[in-house]
């Protein structure tokens, strides 16, 4: 196996999961604060829907995207027109799995951050003048930052590892939609086993790159120190 | 002019305290589950439950959001923002030019300077209380809303923060509403006092006045008593109870037909006389040596903290006037007798 190769499949696992990453942060973090914070009915079914992809088979999963996206639904025939062409088979739909796979834990995350902030100190902010915006910017979302950060780093190296979704909207097309897993995959059916052995402990590298990145940013002294 | 209707109902306690006041110090005051805390969040906005008009500083607080209202809140556990240094906390709303320099003079007279670039997790109780005064103050609140804001202060330096306390209220006009179970931080900065029990305010007067009266009936003598020890029955007597506290120290209490052995007993510091040696031939059941370890200046008055000699960890209070500390000759390590009557030591 070239290195050029490696790279390529390196460099399109990280662009994949990077992506979901960055398009379900805000989302998740916003699903997180309301599962924490507000107090309504249909909650625990809010939960449970979010957790879905969590319980449900990665490849029942990538069907029913796949069938969301199909350009038989008005939904698959909108973002045809809107991309140029179905984004079936591309990276992108390779980047919608991923998102959706990975974004229970993104939410679980935040979700535990928010627990976890002290209301008092949220309280005391709105009583020294600052706005509920202010309070949740300032106060709120850096008190709750070791959650998200553990949310969105699992999250991370979930989107990294996902393959029976992604398979399924993308397909498995070397230099176009082969990730790391579905390389690894690959790579084993053909029985060219050390291959797979250097792209699974890449995969180990980059997993445990992006939590110990996340474990640094959070140990790390802050402005309180 | 201040004041404030609060009615709520919550399961097995309703709320109905009504207080108005003029002064610029007034004290909230009543012990832990008398409804403190809730007044004071229902003052923050915090409570919507609670209704009722609300007037402060001459400002109607109805229908606005706590952003809205101004008040420097410093509650009991100081709730500083963890995640900010010491100076980022106390800046945190001090926008203006005015409550900069509220902060810096609050940094200087609290003696913060030390702490500034610390984080707040490095800070002892009483240090985050002080950090919490100069944070609220910065905010250049209508006033200030200090939960038990001495607590934590150590005596040293309590003599310090009081007189600051006192010249804000009175130089700077920054009226406070302090809330706390502890008659000494009333008597030290209260002007007037409200007595809370079971959410309805009972008394309402001077502090000194209402500290005396309250000495006539038991419940609110026993809840003002800055003595307090957890005890155990070591016998009966003619009439009493002898009691032994943690520490060692044997008590002889008034027993009363139907109530049950005492666990916990209260002594008001007013109501324990020291002497020189020991006396003859007194009424007084409880006589017993200790040591001065402080003396800390209340108004007129001074609280001198004392060791047992038996045992240096139980420290009892007791306030005396200025010309007892002269004839007694009292100062830290002067060993001198308490003297306690049975009726002045109230079960809890």
């Amino acid at each position: 196996m070239k290195l050029s190769e490696i790279a390529s499949i390196a460099g399109l696992s990280l662009q994949v999961s990077l992506l979901a990453t960055v398009l379900i942060a805000v989302p998740a973090i916003a699903v997180g604060y309301v599962l924490s914070r507000v107090r309504f009915r249909g909650r625990t079914l809010l939960r449970t829907f979010v957790s879905l992809p969590m319980v449900l088979p990665p490849v029942a999963v990538g069907f029913l995207l796949l069938t969301l996206f199909s350009k038989n639904t008005a939904l698959g025939e909108g973002l045809a027109v809107l991309l140029g062409g179905s984004f079936l088979l591309t990276w992108k739909a390779a980047v919608i799995a991923a998102s959706v796979m990975a974004f229970p834990l993104a939410v679980l995350g935040a979700e535990r951050g928010f627990d976890v902030v002290p209301l008092r100190q949220e309280q005391v902010a709105a009583s020294l003048g600052a706005t509920p915006v202010r309070v949740f910017r300032e106060i709120t979302l850096p008190l709750a930052r070791g959650g998200i950060l553990h949310g969105l780093a699992f999250a991370f190296v979930r989107a990294l590892g996902e393959f029976g979704a992604t398979v399924l909207v993308a397909g498995n097309v070397p230099g176009r939609t082969q990730t790391l897993s579905m390389a690894i995959f690959t790579r084993i059916e053909d029985f060219r086993d050390r291959e797979a052995m250097v792209l699974s402990l890449l995969a180990i590298v980059f997993a445990l790159a992006v939590t110990g990145a996340a474990e640094w940013v959070l140990r790390r002294p802050g402005r309180s120190a | 002019m201040n004041r404030f209707d609060l009615k709520a109902s919550y399961p097995g306690f309703t709320l109905s305290a009504t207080a108005s006041w003029e002064v610029s110090c007034a004290a909230l005051f009543g012990a832990s589950g008398a409804g403190k805390s809730s007044i004071v969040e229902a003052l923050i906005g915090l409570r919507p439950e609670v209704q009722g008009p609300v007037r402060l500083a001459g400002v109607s607080m109805d229908g606005l959001a706590p952003s809205e209202r101004r008040l420097g809140w410093v509650p009991q556990e100081a709730a500083l923002f963890e995640h900010l240094s010491v100076r980022d906390n106390i800046f945190f709303t001090a926008a203006s030019e005015a409550g900069r320099r509220a902060a810096t003079e609050a940094i200087e007279a609290l003696e913060i300077e030390p702490l500034l670039g610390r984080s707040t997790r490095e800070l002892s109780g009483g240090e985050c209380s002080r950090v919490a005064i100069a944070r609220a103050l910065a905010s250049e609140p209508r006033m200030l809303l200090m939960d038990e804001p001495l607590a934590s202060i150590d005596r040293p330096l309590r003599s310090r923060v009081v007189p600051f306390l006192s010249r804000l209220a009175r130089e700077k006009a920054v009226p406070q509403l302090i809330v706390t179970h502890d008659p000494i931080e009333v008597l030290s900065l209260a002007e007037v006092v409200f007595v809370l029990e079971r959410g309805q305010i009972v008394q309402a007067g001077d502090p000194q006045e209402v500290f005396a009266s309250a000495a006539s009936f038991g419940s609110l003598s026993a809840l003002g008593a800055e003595n307090r020890f957890a005890v155990k029955v070591k016998g009966r007597g003619s009439g009493t109870w002898i009691v032994e506290t943690s520490g060692g120290q044997r008590l002889s209490m008034v027993r009363v037909k139907g109530f049950p052995e005492p666990k916990e007993v209260a002594i008001r510091s007013e109501d324990v006389i020291l002497m020189s040696s020991h006396p003859e031939g007194v009424s007084a059941q409880n006589v017993f040596s200790a040591t001065v370890q402080s003396l800390e200046p209340i108004g007129a008055q001074v609280l001198v903290s004392l060791a047992r000699s038996a045992a240096g960890d139980e420290t009892w209070r007791v306030k005396v006037t200025l010309a007892a500390v002269g004839s007694l000759e009292l100062a830290p390590g002067r060993q001198v007798v308490l003297l306690i009557k049975a009726h002045s030591v109230h079960a809890m």
